[in-house]
């Protein structure tokens, strides 16, 4: 607290001084925050990450929220990943928070919570209509802490990889059962023309690596065996040895060995990855189910999707697959609790979630009027039905882990793609980083 | 050829090879904004194909209009409030010898070095705290703020120099210090009053880290923040991105073009 | 005060060359008033938080925690131990050093050749070579990004065409020489500020001077040596420290181009900050790393108001 109290003694001093050049913001008519009209009109505020179609999205529902809750407004604003997740904390901890945010399930929010920063809502979302009763408890509990509600689940967002249907069909390719036919694929499109990339990779914001060596991890090992690493909860002498470990990494290599990657992915950025996909440079990338309405959006849809295959002798059969649950939280300084939650609570209701799926092609935590779509694409409609029947789901490392071993993982995805550091140096920086982690949290 | 056309040469050579140099990526990126996607790509050297302005149209569409209306604006109010500021304090330390107007100078000159990001948190919670988010006015502030350590070191060189003859009429006529400083001084610092004007106009018209935390609501926020934006709303249509860029760019470089001449000889006082 | 140079006068005594018929009081009311908006400003927006900042470096805490745990001086301890700091540290300074070889010194070059030698011409490459100063760092990043990418990016084409073979891991990519990519894009935009900037000086010297070195014989490369050189030493030094204090706060370009990557190769002490405050959490070891940034930077602000002094 001492921190704060003494930012509380230098708050007159400022407010003073910003006082005087506040009048001359206000002659020169520049914008004034708006005071909301506290009893009958009600101004929700909402951030959330930039994402094609979604404010649209919002505009349209907030114009139906209307019919509803006349009083209410919309105020919804976006930024751009990684600014988002600056701005999001920074504006929690101010004075004037947005009353609904975007965030992703896992460590993120559970720290959010932790810090007192969400409200825990499990009341308000049980009311009946709410959103904590229509949904299904599975997707429930990725925003529940100790059994507590603490944001509705919007959509999941998942792996895949895309293929160039014609380029298969031409080059009379097929979709590989398992990791060393992933390799043999990419041996081969290299025989057709060696100037060709098979498998672009983005990794210059690190992210697009640690998506892979996620599923690498749960193919080689299983995911029961990584639970007591990512939460920091195995022993000491345990934690980050298993053998695995080091295994996975080392088919990173096998890809980049098999040509699989072009020769500077730490330099490339996602979306020029994903250009040389969708302009058709390259016959196939590991993207998103977000990537399906970019690449519509660019005007590519010849493509088709397949699961990251099975490693060859690994713990996993490969019916399992990285689902990233995202949603939306409320803030615990919001000062209209019951129309935020009576807000996301539409957004999550089944109309809603259907536009939601045909505007942005995301998968909506209620799929109960899915299959009603008009519009959606076959490969739409394919994602929904392959993520519908995953055995395992599980989260990405970097939501899942501590913040600084999500940073040496992060970090060492960079550094093996580099070849500046063997599978086993990985390992062993990442392991002292799990192990500072642990003794903070003691 | 004579020694001194050699010489020419070699100096035409050396200045024209970094001109070349900084002018390449600039006109790639007015070529850029024409070009398709497809063309960027495949042929990153060549020609557009077809020079049409839809790129600029998307990027105008995302709201750079606004974008630029609120950065002149910021820009402009700091920038006044600066100069105002920087003049009258750097004034009173010019003209005496105390030791705690010494110390004081000291003091300003001090906050020149504080990096931004350094204190962005605490910062932050100030201007929250006092209610201040998304306000244009709010960002003018701090901006003015962190433009007064060196524009009062640049006033105070040039109020070093100025003939004090002018003051001391006007202090015989009964003008107060104050009235002095309006009347007489600021009026006659042209040269000073432009070079810190240019200086912090280039400043708070690229600052990026103050107005991303400060300044999220879309109607307020400035064209750093702005093209970031660009680049998440387009992902990667680079045209579009590009178009952005330039329609960000050429009205302050046009102020330069069109200022560099005066800009340039106020400039002379800093070195003293 | 270390500065000898000062003649000490009582702090009572009214300012000299101030009016003798007014009482001192309002002497020293009207220079409060003139001093005060100054001084307010930078205390709230600028002391204020730089002392919460130094006050945050003796805490363990997060940006979103409540919670302040003394930590004594644990976090300094840990700059120590820190291997990514030293990588950091050592950036900075292969940025301040190359900036004050490049940029002041081909600065320095261009101002001389443009103010004696293409006088007629000088407009125009000034305002080329000044252009990309006025561009926002987030827009140079967004545009070297495209041209420096490894896979359709301008300049690779271009080297390609003539045969060679540009570095396998990216310019951005390879840790080995991403750092000197970066100093380079940061020589492509600031160059021109230096260049205009000792223009301004060079401009200030009497023809008188050149003339009368010419009639000894010096002329060229002699006279820059003998008259430019030691003419414009001031305003070479106020350069220099621009940049170097410009070099230790660098922060938008590295934000903008590489957030520190490939794995913190190119991190410099300003983005090494926001990565702990803001991705890693830990404000309190963040704000002992802001202390020292900010140490380094007022010790050379301080040096740069001697040298400003001395003048």
């Amino acid at each position: 607290m001492k921190g704060y109290s003494t930012k509380g003694r230098t708050g007159p001093l400022t407010r003073h001084v910003i006082g005087a050049a506040f009048g001359l913001a206000v002659a020169l008519g520049v914008g004034i925050p708006q005071v909301a009209n506290a009893q009958e009109d009600v101004t929700i505020r909402m951030w959330a990450l930039t994402n094609p179609n979604y404010p649209e999205f919002i505009a349209q529902a907030a114009e139906a929220f209307k019919t509803t809750h006349p009083n209410v407004t919309i105020d919804f604003q976006e930024t751009p990943n990684e600014a988002y997740k600056t701005a999001i904390q920074v504006a929690l901890v101010g004075s004037d928070p947005p009353d609904v945010f975007f965030n992703w399930a896992g460590e993120d929010s559970v720290r959010l919570v932790r810090d007192g920063l969400v409200l825990d809502i499990s009341d308000l979302a049980k009311k009946p209509g709410q959103f904590g009763t229509a949904l299904a408890q599975s997707w429930l509990d990725t925003f529940s802490v100790d059994g507590r509600i603490y944001g509705a689940p919007t959509d999941a967002v998942t792996k895949y990889f895309y293929y160039d249907n014609a380029f298969f069909t031409e080059n009379k390719l097929s979709v590989p059962k398992t990791f060393n036919e992933l390799l043999g694929l990419c041996t081969a499109i290299r025989a057709i023309d060696p100037d060709i990339v098979p498998i672009p990779l983005g990794n210059s914001e690190r992210w697009k690596m640690n998506h892979y060596i996620t599923i690498l991890n749960e193919r080689v090992m299983g995911n029961d065996v990584l639970r007591a690493d990512y939460s920091l909860k195995a022993p000491d002498d345990q934690l980050f040895t298993n053998a695995g470990y080091v295994a996975a990494w080392g088919k990173v290599l096998e890809l980049q060995k098999a040509g699989c990657f072009q020769d500077a992915p730490n330099a490339t950025s996602p979306e020029v990855s994903r250009t040389m996909f969708s302009s058709q440079i390259s016959p196939m990338i590991f993207c998103g189910s977000w990537c399906m309405s970019i690449f519509d959006g660019e005007g590519y849809t010849d493509y088709s999707l397949f699961r990251f295959p099975p490693v060859d002798g690994g713990a996993s059969d490969g019916d399992s697959n990285m689902v990233v649950p995202q949603g939306l939280q409320v803030a615990a300084a919001t000062k209209h609790p019951t129309e935020a939650v009576e807000w996301i609570s539409f957004l999550t209701s089944p109309e809603q979630s259907a536009k939601f799926a045909e505007m942005r092609g995301a998968l909506p935590s209620d799929p109960s009027m899915l299959s009603g779509l008009q519009n959606a694409t076959a490969q739409f409609k394919w994602v929904a039905a392959d993520m519908a029947s995953l055995a395992v789901q599980y989260n990405v490392i970097d939501v899942e882990v501590e913040a600084s071993v999500a940073n040496a993982y992060l970090d060492a995805g960079v550094e093996i793609l580099n070849g500046t550091m063997t599978p086993e140096q990985a390992m062993a920086s990442i392991r002292t980083a799990a192990l500072a982690a642990k003794a903070k949290m003691k | 050829m004579t020694h001194f056309s050699r010489a020419k040469v070699f100096m035409y050579g050396f200045v024209s090879l970094w001109s070349l140099f900084v002018m390449l990526p600039l006109l790639w990126m007015v070529l850029a904004s024409f070009k398709t996607k497809r063309e960027l790509f495949m042929d990153p050297l060549g020609l557009p194909g077809k020079w049409t302005f839809g790129a600029f149209e998307r990027a105008w569409g995302v709201g750079m209009g606004g974008f630029l209306l609120n950065s002149a604006i910021v820009t402009a109010a700091s920038v006044a409030l600066i100069v105002v500021v920087s003049g009258m304090a750097a004034y009173v330390l010019a003209r005496s010898d105390s030791r705690w107007l010494r110390l004081i100078y000291l003091l300003i000159v001090a906050g020149f070095a504080v990096p931004v990001q350094a204190v962005l948190v605490p910062l932050y919670q100030m201007i929250s705290a006092a209610g201040m988010l998304n306000s244009l006015g709010a960002i003018v502030l701090p901006y003015a703020a962190y433009g007064v350590p060196f524009t009062t070191v640049l006033f105070y060189a040039f109020f070093l120099d100025f003939p004090r003859e002018l003051e001391e009429a006007a202090r015989l006529d009964g003008c107060s210090r104050i009235r002095t400083f309006f009347s007489v001084i600021l009026p006659l610092s042209g040269p000073a009053v432009a070079s810190a004007a240019i200086f912090q106009a280039v400043f708070i018209w690229n600052e990026f880290v103050l107005a991303l935390l400060m300044l999220n609501n879309p109607s307020t926020k400035t064209l750093p923040v702005g093209i970031i934006a660009l680049g998440g709303e387009f992902t990667s249509d680079w045209p579009a991105i590009m178009a952005g860029l330039c329609i960000a760019i050429l009205p302050i470089l046009l102020i330069f073009v069109l200022a560099q001449k005066y800009f340039v000889r106020s400039l002379a006082g800093l070195g003293k | 005060m270390p500065d000898a140079t000062v003649t000490p006068a009582p702090a009572i005594t009214k300012p000299a060359k101030i009016s003798v018929n007014r009482p001192q009081y309002s002497a020293r009311l009207s220079a409060a008033i003139l001093l005060a908006p100054a001084l307010g400003l930078c205390a709230v927006f600028i002391f204020i938080p730089a002392i919460l900042a130094i006050a945050g470096s003796f805490f363990t805490f997060g940006i979103t925690s409540r919670a302040w745990e003394p930590a004594g001086v644990s976090n300094y301890a840990r700059i120590l131990a820190d291997p990514i700091f030293w990588t950091a540290l050592r950036n900075n300074l292969i940025i301040v050093v190359g900036s004050v070889v490049f940029q002041v010194g081909i600065g320095t070059i261009l101002a001389a050749i443009l103010d004696r030698g293409l006088p007629r011409a000088s407009t125009v490459f000034r305002t080329i070579i000044f252009a990309p100063m006025v561009v926002s760092a987030v827009a140079v990043a967004l545009i070297w990004q495209v041209i420096l990418d490894p896979n359709v990016g301008a300049l690779n084409a271009i080297i390609k065409s003539v045969g060679l073979t540009p570095p396998q891991l990216g310019w951005l990519g390879d840790p080995t020489i991403s750092i000197w990519v970066v100093l380079m894009i940061a020589c492509w935009q600031y160059t021109g500020f230096m260049m205009v900037l000792i223009l301004a000086g060079l401009q200030g010297i009497p023809k008188e001077l050149y003339e009368a070195a010419s009639l000894d014989g010096a002329r060229g490369l002699k006279a820059f040596r003998h008259i430019t050189l030691p003419s414009i030493r001031n305003v070479l030094i106020v350069a220099m420290l621009i940049t170097t204090i410009g070099g230790f706060k660098v922060f938008d370009l590295i934000y903008a181009t590489t957030q520190g990557g490939p794995a913190n190769a190119t991190q410099v002490l300003g983005t090494y900050i926001y990565l702990q405050a803001f991705n890693l959490g830990n404000m309190g070891y963040a704000n002992a790393i802001s202390v020292v940034l900010l140490t380094i930077a007022v010790m050379l602000g301080w040096l740069q108001l001697k040298s400003s002094r001395r003048a």
